[in-house]
């Protein structure tokens, strides 16, 4: 009888949880997110700067150059890991920290300030180069509504993963959008590749990139995965994924937040 | 027993073999003796005396000294004291005794030692390759000064040898580096007979950037933020542990505010961090309420992260002498609040994850670590914790502000995947109380950092702080201009990897997510 009573109890108070707080989930990107508090991309107020350098001396990613003859200073947010330094150590206060965080880009290009020489590119099964541009369009079609993911880890610090894991927490919910995680990449539509490609995760990559059939997309996120970011050009490291494998959109950031990382999957997918 | 009795008891056993000694920092006691006689010694301190294994590395001192150094760290934790034996090896030489056969703890740092510097430990008993996978090429030595940071070598078409289990009916099981789960990569290679696990080899690595490397050269101020990428969830502790030995180098006392500061991030992350854990095991035994409860629970700690500093993850929050800016000023009320709520939701999910016979049922003597092997190979954290293994930096290290607030460190003793849930229970509790001391009794007003001088050169230091995971060791020794000469990061995950690969025998396979996910190590902070 007590026993009874007890297991009552509990039923009870699993149910007085789920009432307790109904709906977590944010409705992003319908509406947007309350940003004030984020710490998003840095910007430059041009007409301040007095091109003194300190902040491209000191940048621990190297993310920020200096044109001398267009007499400018800007950003590669590819390789930006976001650390304020920059903001804080800018003798005339022409860096401020905006909060603009929805920054994922097809074009690497876009993201860069100065010009973008990639290694060279060793894909050993060319199969993408020619077969993916003709059926990039039928991609977006077919993959627009229902969206496969499996994720790749190719060398991150762990901080992005931790951010596409919270995609799945009741605050995001993924799967509200059609958007889903699976377990192998051979039933994946999209590959959300993390990490600077890890010499020795090259070839993991490599294979796992292959796996996926055809169409596919792959989107890099995070500064690692987009350029190297801190961990550029090590004995051990490669200088982001498209080293490797063609990358469909960038998200800068490090990392990203859940949102972030939201906006440049649906970026991906042509509904944004 | 003190640095003193200790000196003047190690002269008397070994009398020829000690050449010299210094302390420094207060309680870092560096010794220096013969290379021929350091096994007798290690055993001597870890055998009879009882201190452990902390930390084993190699540093490339040719440029100082003409020769390579190998320093032992072993922890009296009794007394808080640190005793770093320092042997020097001749570069004709290029070989060391090995300590593995007697102190087991230190087989994998010997095998880093190897592929990273070359130098190659005599009587090893498994001197196989750790860092390096079967592909890259012989002769490749990273952290030697002379190694180009930049030169990526050809890699062969090798693979990698595991141990082979033979045997009626055995067979392999291999898994990874990329995993059905949102997680880090690493290969594990499973050896069972029916559905038990004899032998599980984990083949990890896959995730190595370089990092110590990177760091040797680099100015103080952009290895910084170097420590906070070595481990993305761990972002402030490292970060934590890299500022503690700087300013130790530095000889700077940091203001009061700071130190409760501080405190107050790495419980924050402590917080989450264990939120998250409970999730995991919850999820993985398929218990959906509960995880998703602890999921909003994390996602709440997050929001707190938020609106202290902007960055969910606590990057560029510390700042070598301090913390950046004063986050919490002003945010007490709403903290507290926040905490609060935590807390009771916390105590109600508890409670009903207690009552639940099934849950229990799959976490009870699943997985047990037993209390000899974790004391063997140093096991730390919340692992050691669950298998009696009572320490933790927080009380036998003192640092910041945690000798001037009240909490307990929970043991348990079964050393199952419920006890190291216990402890994450009892240390999220634990988290949230201390949070709520420092918002009390924090200094109201006044700076939070303090300007560093510039470092001297060859100065060296240790920063130690409990991470979530467990006992977090960085060592430094600056360089020139500024610079760092050495940084040896020891985390957690490379104490507790070995310790995991016992926990599993004799267990299923199914279970095995489980157990990985009690032990929740960080690849990154292993790879490095």
């Amino acid at each position: 009888m007590l026993k009874t009573v007890r297991v009552r109890n509990k039923m009870f108070k699993v149910i007085g949880k789920i009432l307790k707080y109904r709906r977590l989930t944010q409705d992003y990107p319908r509406k947007k997110l309350d940003a004030t508090l984020f710490i998003g991309k840095p910007v430059i107020d041009q007409d301040t700067c007095i091109l003194c350098g300190e902040c491209v001396r000191r940048c621990p990613s190297e993310a920020i150059v200096m044109n001398e003859e267009a007499k400018k200073v800007g950003f590669n947010y590819d390789a930006c890991i976001f650390c304020t330094l920059c903001a804080e150590i800018c003798p005339v206060d022409a860096i401020t920290m905006s909060s603009q965080f929805e920054l994922a880009e097809k074009d690497r290009t876009r993201l860069r300030a100065s010009t973008l020489v990639i290694e060279d590119r060793n894909v050993p099964d060319q199969s993408y180069e020619v077969i993916s541009a003709l059926l990039k369009e039928k991609a977006q079609k077919v993959l627009g509504r229902s969206l496969a993911i499996r994720e790749v880890d190719s060398g991150s610090c762990n901080g992005c993963d931790y951010e596409i894991n919270a995609l799945n927490n009741p605050f995001n919910d993924i799967e509200r959008l059609g958007i889903y995680f699976v377990a192998s990449p051979r039933h994946a539509d999209m590959l959300l590749v993390t990490g600077t490609a890890s010499r020795n995760m090259e070839l993991a990559l490599v294979k796992t990139y292959n796996a996926t059939p055809d169409p596919k997309l792959v989107v890099a996120v995070g500064a690692c995965a987009c350029s190297g970011g801190i961990f550029r050009n090590s004995y051990a490291t490669r200088d982001g994924i498209d080293c490797i494998v063609p990358v469909d959109v960038y998200i800068p950031g490090c990392p990203p937040r859940p949102q972030a990382i939201l906006y440049g999957i649906l970026k991906a997918l042509d509904r944004i | 027993m003190t640095i003193i009795k200790l000196k003047s008891k190690l002269l008397d056993i070994f009398p020829d073999d000690i050449h010299r000694s210094t302390l420094v920092h207060s309680n870092e006691f560096y010794i220096q003796v013969d290379s021929r006689s350091i096994a007798k010694i290690c055993s001597y301190l870890n055998g009879e005396m009882g201190y452990a294994l902390v930390t084993l590395f190699a540093s490339d001192e040719r440029t100082l000294s003409g020769k390579y150094a190998i320093y032992y760290g072993f922890s009296d934790r009794e007394n808080g004291q640190l005793i770093i034996l320092k042997t020097e090896i001749n570069p004709a030489v290029m070989s060391f005794q090995s300590i593995s056969a007697k102190v087991h703890a230190a087989s994998s740092y010997e095998r880093e030692i190897k592929d990273l510097f070359g130098l190659v430990p005599l009587g090893h008993p498994d001197a196989k390759r750790l860092v390096f996978h079967g592909n890259w090429p012989n002769g490749i030595f990273p952290l030697r000064k002379d190694y180009d940071l930049h030169h990526k070598p050809h890699f062969s078409k090798k693979e990698t040898k595991f141990k082979k289990i033979l045997g009626e009916g055995v067979f392999e099981i291999p898994v990874g580096p990329v995993h059905a789960g949102i997680i880090e990569p690493g290969h594990f290679r499973f050896s069972l007979a029916g559905e038990p696990i004899l032998n599980l080899e984990a083949q990890l690595y896959y995730v190595h950037k370089g990092i110590e490397k990177m760091a040797e050269t680099m100015s103080v101020e952009r290895c910084f933020y170097l420590s906070e990428r070595i481990s993305g969830d761990e972002t402030f502790t490292n970060s934590f542990a890299y500022c503690q030995a700087i300013e130790k180098i530095a000889e700077v006392k940091l203001p009061a505010r700071a130190e409760y500061t501080r405190v107050l991030f790495a419980e924050l992350e402590r917080l989450t961090s264990h939120l998250g854990d409970l999730a995991g095991i919850c999820l993985d035994v398929a218990y959906g309420f509960a995880a998703f409860q602890f999921r909003m629970l994390r996602g709440w700690s997050y929001l707190m992260a938020d609106d202290l500093c902007g960055m969910r993850f606590l990057r560029s929050v510390n700042k070598p002498g301090g913390i950046r800016i004063d986050f919490v000023a002003g945010k007490e009320k709403r903290l507290v609040e926040q905490l609060l709520k935590i807390k009771n939701e916390l105590e109600d999910t508890v409670d009903i994850i207690n009552r639940n016979t099934m849950f229990i049922d799959r976490v009870e003597n699943t997985g047990i670590l037993k209390i000899s092997i974790a004391n063997d190979l140093n096991a730390v954290g919340p692992a050691g914790r669950a298998s009696g293994i009572s320490h933790d930096v927080r009380k036998d290290f003192p640092y910041a502000a945690y000798d001037k607030l009240n909490f307990d460190s929970p043991t348990y003793l079964d050393g199952d995947v419920n006890s190291r849930m216990r402890v994450r229970i009892d240390e999220c509790f634990t988290a949230i109380s201390l949070m709520l001391q420092v918002i009390e009794t924090m200094p109201p007003k006044g700076p939070v950092h303090e300007n560093l001088p510039r470092l001297a050169s060859h100065q060296v230091a240790f920063g130690m702080t409990e991470a979530p995971r467990g006992e977090n060791i960085h060592w430094i020794m600056s360089g020139e201009n500024n610079t760092i000469f050495r940084y040896k990061i020891r985390t957690p995950s490379f104490c507790n990897w070995p310790v995991l690969c016992h926990a599993v025998s004799g267990n299923i396979v199914p279970d095995f997510p489980l157990i990985n996910k009690s032990f929740n190590l960080s690849y990154a902070g292993n790879d490095l």
